[in-house]
């Protein structure tokens, strides 16, 4: 498997660590348990487009928000993560 | 016991083992493309015979005359050389011996060189006389799924009797046994058209994103370019084909950025890449002085054609597994290649047009075609007339329905669409049940191949690998001229798909052919077992088997019967299998599917997936700067992750670890020790917002840390476990430097990163290891301060007073080295970690033994500071077992309640808050002279030894100098409330049983008196 | 109380002598040197202060700092790019503390760590350096993929390396953490033995 790095450029997976779901979104510090409960442990697996949090570690250390298709392994878009992250504050 | 006869010619019988290696007998006088001029000796169980270079194995065995190669997996029948090409599923043998030996090695593709030595497998006492052959007699209970109903009862067999007994009877030969001395290598290449095959289509499509500019790796399991060209008499562009491949290889030689790889067969498709493994030295008895043995290749292409050709089919008929009888192309490719007849009296045996070129061939070069026998019922006029210049009779609505000889083909009987039945001699029997499209590495990705009856094949999926084209004879087209049009346009389209500009190449022209064929592959009412699947010793009965028994998904009958499995994966069996499978189901081919091929295409040996990395390279080790220094001393090293770090320093005359481990422990408690902590992981984390954000990473407050202090930080997962620990020094307003764990020091950093650039990005923060920059020591023991005070530079002081436990400070030391000075103890005696810039390590471990000579100090390892750790209850990498709450370990009171920090929330649901949780106890043996076991289960006094009764285990012990007795570290269930009860410390795996009493986990200094001396 | 400096000791003292190693013939297919004398600081800009930083830069050195993976300078002070807002400043035998230096001219725009104890960086040139690195670097050293200038943040032998390109003989320059040498070292070697390998006096 090859993911685009935004700033490196293709690169084998053996360069990535893998952490999981990128949609799901930190609750603030009071939210009620069942939030912290979703946010920590209720992860959905859809047959299709998904999107992930990988870690560039062996090259520029950037987390990285990659769209991937769970049927093909196509993978759709790469963005840093920390991009994503300053946007979702500027909509929040 | 007399081996009966073979037919051989005289001159080839009675050839003593010590006489003269004999003549090559079956060698043509002229033809082929090995090396005359030249002789290769070699031995086949231990009787010496002659080829040439050129040569593989399999051809020099057959113009030596010998057909009898191996054993069967299963009824160990007697088989011999059924292909040419890397299917081949019966001429496995051994190579080579020693350290060397190499099981399993396909005859067909291992080149003959010179002193080569191969045995036969799967025999005993010999590959003639075989006593397992009797399994042939007892073939009903070996049946399909044989595994499955013979081993069920009684349970008790299954560990005793029944898996020694498969294990010995399984497998075929017989591996080394030794080191293997030699190396490999893996290594990655980039193209922008990866072709996998040189036969006519791969080297049409190379041409053409060559030409265009591409970067092309064209790969080839063979030694020579060429496929199916070198084994058939054709000629394109009016040249013999050997001549025309010459052409094309020195035009492809010569462009700088196509790289021919030969040798090297590209064994999966994978996901982003290709595997192929180069067998560079293979063909040698050694491999070269610097040159491996073989190569992998990871082949990273933007587009990849797949030229893989195809695979001939065998004829489904009793007794078709007899030495002698050959697919008709391989018979072709020892013709014509090789210059080897595979038997001087052949019947061809065919469903298709392909056996013009057989019956001509054979005939041209001398050897008798008695009977040329078609399936079919109407044949052309062209093979008509072939057949009558051959002087073979035609047989046509035919099929051979028996077989005679053991352990060589000595005629076979046929019988005609009227009945007739006739009786024909014969030593070889070419037969051809059409070709399969080599298409493997098509379905590689998952897409399955699917039936094309108008051709009468499977065909390589709709859904290809990424970028993957096939072309070719693996795309089902047979013609010459089709495969060349086809590679010619996939290459150009390739290149094209990758931003260059191709004009595709000329085709040549070629001579003409006919592959029309027709789908008949078993012969019914046959004599005898008819082998489907010839390497798992599949055949009609058991498919029959499986398909009665209700097997009759293709993938059930795979794993029912083996058929397709193992090394072989269905080359010359697949088609056959799923075909048989429809019809005795009632299905067609296309409704019944086929299984997926899997990587990898060919076997790939464990050495070449390895490469570089075995033994002392099998993984990169790091070494402290103060490495060579401890080796000076007599250190001996533990890994901890990937570092490599002194355990202890033995010293002349002491009898054994804990002896050694005792004094250092010892010598800390007294007087000094030092020990390199270089390895614990150092974060540097500068900016504005560098409290904050350690605020929100670890469980305690950190804004009102003085600079110029440190604090014992406790960071959580978001789930509210412990995931690290370490002490943070505040350098400045807007800098710290933060310590991990050892082993946690990449895991650390990775979940910073996360924190700062996905949940904080708003913060001011950087942050960078400096782990490496520093060589940190510790010196710790009440005599630290007088040994430090020998190396910091005036006027720096480092008194009680002016530098109190948890200072920290940049000064220099010996002289104006910049260094840092930290007050930390892990060993709860007065202590200091000295860090300078790692360069200097060396010498400053070298002159803190100086300095601290007049006080007795040692050097001690990661034992010692395990054993000075646990006296004082302090957590390491055995309680941190991600399964453990601050709480658990009695850091809970450190939880700030008013801040967010990662894993908060969720270290408050009652899961983590249950007061019936193990927490962290001491425990001591009652038996005071008793020996603690790491790992040992505390159990109630009393109470069974049964996991529900299980409360807790010991984490960490270690004999305690300072006590005189073993004291260990332990989860116990509710351990806080039940200090001074007695417990039981059981180990059943070691055999351990005995009384533990609780106490609290800090064992030396309770109050932390020593600290601040 | 203390008297001399001490003895500096360099990652790969007694790991790499000097010398021919693989095949013979007369010249080496690989050229392997320590590299010494270097001074490598960290820099990363703070929150928002790209644009600034990068002033500053030009205005004291007169160095672009590179946006993508590239190396801008020369032998005696270069920036290598090493992640997002991220480069190792690298110079040799620079006079006085570079550290320092940066500081001084750079202020608060970044955060500045010394780095050059913590690396080896190794050279390595030679007909057959693309072929060698091959072996355990698996981005495109193809003149079309990547050229003088080029840097990447990778693995050699399962060892995170940063590699750049100094020119077309080809000469590269790997820095990679200074407890890895030796691991480093012996791959590189190993990788090399079949071209001819000269391991040169570091410089």
């Amino acid at each position: 498997m090859r993911i685009a790095c935004p700033f490196c450029g293709p690169r084998g997976s053996e360069e990535y660590t893998y952490l999981g779901d990128a949609t799901v979104r930190r609750p603030e510090g009071d939210a009620p348990s069942e939030a912290w409960f979703a946010y920590v442990y209720l992860r959905d697996n859809p047959a299709g487009r998904h999107r992930e949090l990988w870690y560039h570690g062996a090259g520029c250390r950037s987390w990285l928000v990659v769209e991937r298709d769970m049927r093909s392994h196509d993978i759709l878009s790469v963005a840093p993560a920390r991009d994503m992250a300053l946007a979702r504050g500027r909509a929040a | 016991m007399s081996a009966p006869a073979m037919i051989l010619p005289r001159q080839a019988v009675a050839t003593s083992a010590a006489g003269p290696a004999p003549a090559q007998p079956f060698r043509l006088a002229a033809g082929g493309l090995v090396d005359r001029t030249a002789t290769l000796d070699f031995t086949f169980d231990g009787r010496r015979y002659t080829g040439h270079p050129g040569d593989t194995l399999a051809s020099a065995l057959l113009a030596n005359g010998v057909r009898l190669v191996g054993r069967s997996f299963k009824y160990h029948r007697p088989r011999g050389i059924l292909s040419s090409g890397p299917e081949e599923p019966n001429a496995l043998v051994e190579l080579r011996s020693g350290a060397r030996r190499e099981p399993n090695t396909r005859a067909t593709m291992a080149e003959l060189f010179a002193g080569l030595e191969a045995r036969s497998q799967n025999r005993w006492p010999s590959l003639r006389f075989d006593l397992m052959g009797v399994n042939q007699l007892v073939a009903p209970i070996l049946a399909a799924g044989f595994y499955y109903k013979t081993f069920m009862w009684p349970a008790a067999f299954w560990e005793t009797v029944y898996e020694p007994l498969i294990r010995r009877a399984a497998g075929l030969g017989r591996a080394a046994g030794e080191p293997d001395p030699d190396h490999y290598e893996k290594a990655t290449l980039h193209c922008d058209v990866l072709v996998t095959g040189a036969g006519p289509a791969g080297l049409m499509a190379a041409l053409a994103a060559a030409r265009a500019g591409a970067r092309v790796v064209l790969c080839e399991e063979d030694v020579r370019l060429g496929g199916r060209l070198l084994a058939e008499r054709r000629t394109l562009d009016g040249l013999p084909a050997p001549d025309w491949l010459r052409g094309v290889e020195a035009e492809l030689r010569a462009m700088p950025d196509c790289r021919i790889l030969t040798r090297t067969t590209v064994f999966g498709a994978f996901d982003g890449a290709c595997g192929a493994v180069e067998r560079v030295s293979d063909h040698l008895a050694t491999p070269p002085e610097f040159q491996p043995r073989q190569r992998l290749w990871r082949i990273v292409a933007g587009r990849q054609v797949l030229a893989a050709g195809s695979i001939e089919r065998p004829l489904v008929f009793g007794g078709n597994d007899r030495p002698g009888i050959m697919l008709a192309g391989a018979v072709r490719s020892y013709l014509n290649r090789f210059g080897v007849a595979a038997g001087r009296r052949a019947v061809v045996f065919t469903n298709n047009d392909d056996a013009a070129c057989t019956v001509a061939d054979l005939a041209a070069a001398g050897v008798a075609v008695a009977a040329l026998v078609d399936m079919r019922r109407e044949v052309s006029p062209e093979i008509r007339r072939i057949a009558e210049a051959a002087g073979a009779s035609l047989l046509t609505d035919a099929a051979v329905t028996r077989v005679r000889g053991r352990t060589a083909l000595r005629g076979v009987e046929v019988t005609d669409g009227a009945g007739r039945r006739h009786a024909l001699d014969c030593d070889l029997l070419a037969m051809s049940g059409g070709w399969s499209p080599s298409l493997h590495l098509a379905s590689h990705h998952g897409g399955k191949a699917a039936w094309n009856e108008a051709r009468a094949t499977f065909l390589p999926p709709e859904q290809l690998p990424p970028g993957m084209a096939v072309a070719g004879a693996a795309n089902g087209d047979l013609l010459l001229a089709e495969c060349l049009a086809a590679g010619a346009r996939a290459g150009a389209a390739a290149a094209q798909a990758t931003g260059f500009r191709p004009a595709p190449p000329a085709t040549p022209s070629v001579d003409g052919e006919s592959t029309a064929s027709a789908p008949f592959w078993w012969v019914r009412g046959g004599r005898g077992k008819a082998f489907v699947d010839f390497q798992n010793d599949v055949g009609v009965e058991d498919v029959a088997l499986a398909n009665r028994e209700g097997f009759r998904s293709v993938e059930h009958l795979k794993r029912y019967t083996t058929l397709g499995m193992a090394t072989d994966q269905g080359k010359t069996s697949n088609a056959n299998g799923v075909a048989l499978l429809a019809e005795l189901s009632g299905r067609t081919i296309a409704g019944t599917g086929t299984t997926t091929f899997r990587p990898p295409y060919t076997p790939v040996a464990i050495g070449a997936l390895a490469g570089h990395h075995r033994g002392k390279a099998f993984r990169p080790v790091r070494r402290t700067p103060t490495h060579d220094w401890a080796a000076e001393q007599g250190a001996v090293f533990v890994e901890a992750g990937p570092w490599l770090r002194a355990q202890y320093f033995p010293r002349p005359g002491e009898s054994d670890w804990l002896e050694t481990v005792t004094r250092e422990a010892r010598t800390v408690r007294e007087a000094v020790g030092l020990c390199d902590v270089t390895t614990l992981g150092k974060i540097d984390i500068q900016g504005p917002d560098a409290a904050t954000f350690l605020e929100r990473v670890y469980i305690n407050t950190w804004k009102a840390l003085p600079v110029g202090r440190a604090r014992y930080g406790v960071m959580l997962r978001e789930d509210g476990m412990v995931m690290d620990d370490g002490t943070t020094a505040r350098l400045a307003e807007d800098r710290f430097v933060m310590t991990t764990t050892t082993v946690n020091a990449v895991r650390v950093s990775q979940h910073l990163e996360f924190c700062h650039q996905w949940l904080w990005p708003e913060l001011d923060v950087q942050m960078i290891s400096v782990t490496e920059q520093w060589a940190q020591i510790a010196v710790a023991g009440p005599r630290s301060r007088a040994v430090l005070e020998r190396v910091v530079d005036a006027p720096f002081d480092i008194g009680n007073d002016a530098f109190p436990h948890m200072a920290c400070a940049a000064l220099t030391v010996c002289g104006g080295i910049k260094a840092r000075l930290f007050r930390l103890s892990f060993s709860g005696e007065m202590a200091y970690e000295i860090a300078v810039p790692a360069r200097f390590g060396d010498a400053l471990a070298r002159r803190l033994m100086e300095a601290g000579a007049p006080f007795g100090i040692t050097p001690y390892g990661t034992e010692a500071l395990g054993v000075l750790r646990i006296e004082k209850g302090h957590v390491a990498g055995n309680e941190l077992t991600g399964q453990t709450t601050a709480a658990d370990l009695g850091l809970g009171r450190m939880m700030s309640r008013k801040k967010d920090f990662i894993g908060r929330a969720m270290a408050q649901r009652p899961g983590l808050t249950d007061p019936a949780r193990p927490v962290l106890v001491g425990l001591r043996p009652v038996d005071r002279a008793a020996r603690l076991r790491g790992g040992a289960h505390l159990l109630p006094r009393g109470a069974e030894s049964t996991a529900a009764h299980d409360q807790g285990y010991l984490t960490s012990v270690a004999f305690s100098p300072a006590l005189g007795h073993w004291i260990g570290l332990g989860l116990l269930v509710r351990g806080r409330e039940r200090m001074g009860e007695i417990v039981r410390a059981h180990d059943p795996v070691r055999g351990g049983d005995l009384e533990v009493e609780v106490v609290p986990p800090v064992f030396v200094d309770p109050e932390g008196a020593r600290l601040h001396v | 109380m203390s008297d001399t400096a001490l003895a500096a000791r360099s990652p790969l003292a007694g790991l790499l002598r000097p010398g021919r190693q693989g095949a013979r013939g007369d010249l080496p297919g690989v050229v392997v040197q320590e590299r010494t004398g270097l001074q490598i600081v960290s820099l990363a800009a703070r929150k928002g202060q790209e644009v600034p930083l990068m002033a500053a830069v030009r205005a004291a050195w007169g160095i672009d700092l590179p946006t993508t993976p590239r190396r801008v300078g020369d032998a005696r002070l270069a920036f290598v790019w090493s992640g997002p807002s991220q480069w190792l400043a690298v110079a040799t035998d620079w006079p006085g503390d570079l550290e320092a230096a940066l500081r001084a001219h750079l202020g608060g725009l970044g955060s500045l760590t010394d780095q050059g104890d913590g690396r080896v960086v190794l050279r390595v040139r030679g007909p057959h350096a693309r072929d060698a690195l091959a072996k355990g670097m698996a981005i495109d050293l193809h003149p079309r993929a990547f050229q003088p200038g080029d840097v990447a943040a990778t693995l050699a032998a399962h060892i995170g390396v940063q590699i750049w390109q100094l020119d077309e003989a080809p000469t590269y320059e790997m820095a990679a953490f200074r407890s890895t040498a030796g691991s480093l070292c012996d791959w590189i070697v190993a990788a090399s033995a079949e071209y001819g390998v000269e391991i040169v006096e570091p410089g």
